[in-house]
């Protein structure tokens, strides 16, 4: 068996070694590449669920369709997804983005359905009876309700992603992943630690940032609300 | 000694196809036991961490000022990506099923806590107070009133940890114990075996599919009492 | 379904402020530059040879493995690797798994891959069928009478399937065999020093004693396996006798790194070896697996044996269908592949 004493002391000399941060395809580079896939990931997950979730929503139909969608997607192993995809040809970073983003779009739609549905049935008549059409009280008056929900969303896809990420490395995707198989391939477990600590510590940070952004962005007046609300069921 | 002469791949392979019933029949021994491994270690997972995370939130429901802590640690620990996990137990706790039922029992543990938490918060003011009324006492009230009016919403919480804890495990495969994440693997290396990843994957997903299905059967037996409205 | 959308936004945050402080601490003492022993993974240029000119990929469906004329890979025949104490008790074992490494040859090994890999058979119809072919039933049928084996291998195709024929043969001799697929080195070698649960593993010489060697001395230390069968078997024994692992007669048969281009790369530039290639070629993009760029078999080893001039290097896997693809499709120029591997034609 590896000694397993030195481990934590590898992983920290190697953290704190300047040249593993700042040597080309160090860790400095691999967090641009994270970042970069992650962004892609959900940029192409949101133009896909965010409309569909919100039309959905708003027309009231395929609740059934939401939930069913979002167990299943639970139920998918994402390294069966992500070799099965590479069984299909497509691997490297292209197929990191594809696995990512699927499994990113249930979570966006069901918040944006849950998002819109949630606006106040007397806010839409309102709107209603001021004579707004459907795209019109879609996007003035719903969807500026829907944001604490849909806020939520991107922020859980976005810490989804950045944590699907690493598992593409697997299958030659690039990221901080990269760290974690270099650090099996070559026995150095110090590595291996520090690779997960680093993965680890990205997605922390993402969310922590994400939440602030939430709490700044979302409206006052609906602060209050999203902040008690919902809870479970 | 390399082989002599110029070697070059043979063009003509035989064909891949998605799924394959010969590979389901030939290989049905090794799938079953890995199907076998992946469904005791999910269950075992999900065990010890409902039998943490339930009194602990018996616990948070009684010193209030738990609770907020208690959520928050577990979510921490539940927004750490599962290979980050495994990359840092396991060279701590060595390779193969330790590091992966550990991590299995921290993810577990936030999902089981929070809807206990939420399932006894949510029970009626009006029952705890009738309970009250007939002299029943702290502990008393909390495990025959709350706490059945709390299983709804805790069975959900275990199904919930059990389908994302079937798909954990095939993570495991990086640190060498992955259930029927081994088989994907394995088909992956061997050129790609589609048939292989194929099933593996579908044979994960029916597991989740049984297992919850099984819990969902097992909350209906414990809650007699909702079976006439719509739960 | 709302609790999927619990939002405990500032329980989160009072949590993450403490985590990200802890990190920056962690970070505050900084180290050397280089003190994690990491050398820049951007290849350097090698020093006195001019480059040749680029040589772009040539995308080909069909593969070919440059010769390694200057013996930069370590030898990789396959050896069976037995618990000491089952060796010991048991050395009939060691004779029946001896008469397998005879048998077998690259070239079978090839065939045996090809069965499995390409025409999809199973490890246990193939194993059986070799079995039969070489006639390598045990003469006494009885000598393992009440001996259990258990025999477990690496999860891979070619791993498998040796680790099948040696249960076969070990049955045929009265031995009560069961054959488990394990995992890859770091989760079986435990178990084989260890001797509970595994007793037998069909093993790879140079890599072996490498593993071995890191095992004892290091990650970062000097290696020990050479492309002299003879020496790092010797290694192999000495390192075994400090773990607790006997080890049987090497087989002829390989299955070792070898890098390929295309077979249409190939008759471009006329390269059948790898100094020709260094001649020809420069401005090359290779595939590998993660740990390249650090093994002296693979990118180091390339640039200092062979002088050969990399732009780029592509982090994929060992020799598995990801760098076969990616030499496929005219991505990579030179990739590392197995000399085993099933896709490999056998000489003619």
């Amino acid at each position: 068996m590896t000694p397993r004493t030195g481990v934590v002391d590898d992983a920290l000399v190697y953290l704190n070694d300047p040249l593993t941060w700042t040597e080309p395809g160090g860790v400095l580079d691999l967090t641009r590449e994270h970042l970069a896939l992650t962004a892609a990931a959900v940029a192409i997950a949101a133009v896909l669920a965010l409309p569909v979730g919100a039309w959905l929503g708003h027309s009231g139909r395929g609740a059934g369709v939401v939930v069913w969608l979002t167990n299943a997607t639970r139920a998918l192993p994402t390294l069966g997804v992500i070799f099965l995809l590479a069984a299909g040809g497509l691997f490297g970073n292209a197929a990191t983005v594809v696995a990512a983003a699927l499994f990113a779009i249930p979570v966006l739609l069901v918040n944006t359905y849950e998002g819109v549905r949630g606006a106040l049935p007397s806010a839409r008549d309102a709107a209603r009876g001021l004579g707004m059409s459907d795209v019109g009280i879609l996007a003035l008056v719903e969807m500026p309700l829907a944001t604490g929900l849909v806020g939520a969303g991107i922020r859980t896809a976005v810490v989804q992603v950045a944590a699907t990420v690493p598992l593409a490395a697997l299958a030659g995707g690039g990221g901080l992943g990269q760290i974690i198989a270099f650090g099996m391939g070559t026995q150095r477990y110090g590595q291996v630690l520090a690779g997960g600590i680093l993965v680890a510590a990205l997605c922390l940070l993402l969310d922590g940032l994400l939440a602030l952004a939430q709490h700044f962005l979302t409206p006052r007046a609906l602060r209050a609300g999203a902040n008690s609300g919902v809870t479970s069921r | 000694m390399p082989p002599s002469s110029l070697p070059s791949t043979s063009a003509g392979a035989a064909e891949n196809p998605w799924f394959s019933w010969d590979y389901v029949t030939q290989n049905a021994a090794i799938l079953w036991q890995r199907a076998s491994e992946h469904a005791l270690i999910t269950v075992e997972a999900v065990a010890i961490a409902a039998a943490i995370a339930i009194p602990l939130g018996l616990l948070a429901v009684r010193v209030r000022w738990l609770a907020a802590p208690l959520l928050s640690a577990t979510a921490v620990l539940y927004t750490i990506p599962s290979l980050a996990l495994f990359a840092i137990l396991a060279p701590l706790m060595g390779i193969g099923r330790p590091p992966v039922l550990l991590g299995l029992v921290i993810y577990a543990l936030l999902v089981i806590l929070r809807n206990t938490v939420t399932g006894l918060d949510g029970v009626d003011p009006a029952a705890v107070d009738a309970a009250r009324g007939l002299g029943l006492g702290r502990i008393q009230v909390l495990v025959r009133v709350q706490l059945p009016n709390a299983l709804p919403s805790i069975v959900a919480g275990l199904r919930l940890a059990t389908v994302t804890s079937v798909a954990l495990v095939t993570v495991g495969v990086v640190v060498g114990y992955g259930g029927l994440g081994q088989i994907m693997f394995q088909g992956f290396r061997n050129n790609f075996y589609r048939a292989e990843i194929m099933t593996a994957t579908l044979a994960c997903v029916l597991l989740a599919l049984v297992l919850d299905l099984v819990l969902w059967a097992a909350g209906r037996a414990m809650t007699p009492w909702l079976r006439g409205r719509a739960a | 379904m709302s609790r999927l959308l619990a939002t405990h936004r500032s329980r989160r945050r009072a949590a993450v402020l403490p985590a990200v402080v802890g990190l920056a601490a962690l970070l505050a003492a900084c180290g050397d530059p280089g003190s994690a022993g990491g050398g820049s993974p951007e290849p350097e240029e090698t020093g006195g040879m001019t480059a040749a000119a680029t040589c772009d990929p040539v995308p080909d469906k069909e593969l070919v493995v440059l010769e390694d004329d200057q013996k930069l890979q370590t030898v990789d025949n396959i050896i069976p690797a037995v618990n000491a104490d089952l060796a010991e008790s048991s050395p009939e074992v060691i004779t029946l798994l001896d008469s397998v490494s005879a048998a077998l040859d690259t070239d079978t090994l090839i065939g045996l891959n090809r069965a499995v890999d390409v025409e999809r058979r199973t490890s246990e119809e193939v194993a059986q069928e070799f079995v039969e072919t070489a006639g390598l039933e045990a003469s006494d049928p009885s000598a393992g009478e009440g001996t259990s084996v258990a025999i477990g291998s690496a999860d891979f195709a070619e791993s498998a399937t040796l680790g099948t024929i040696y249960g076969k043969v070990l049955e045929s001799a009265g031995y009560d065999v069961t054959v488990t697929t394990i995992g890859n080195r770091e989760a079986y070698l435990p178990a084989l020093v260890d001797g509970a649960q595994v007793q037998v593993v069909p093993e790879y010489v140079g890599t072996l004693t490498e593993f071995l060697n890191k095992q004892a001395n290091g990650a970062d230390a000097e290696a020990v396996a050479s492309s002299d069968l003879d020496a790092t078997v010797t290694e192999l024994t000495t390192l075994g006798e400090d773990t607790g692992l006997a080890f049987g007669e090497p087989s002829p048969a390989q299955d070792q790194n070898a890098f390929a281009v295309t077979k249409a790369f190939a008759e471009e530039h006329g390269v059948t070896t790898l100094s020709e290639l260094a001649e020809m070629c420069g401005g090359l993009v290779l595939g590998g697996p993660p740990e390249c760029t650090e093994r002296p078999f693979c990118q180091p080893g390339l640039e200092d044996t062979y002088g050969l001039d990399f732009a780029e290097f592509r982090s994929l896997d060992a020799g598995g269908p990801l760098t076969k693809s990616a030499l496929q499709n005219g991505e990579i120029t030179l990739g590392l592949v197995f000399s085993s591997d099933g896709a490999l034609s056998t000489s003619g």
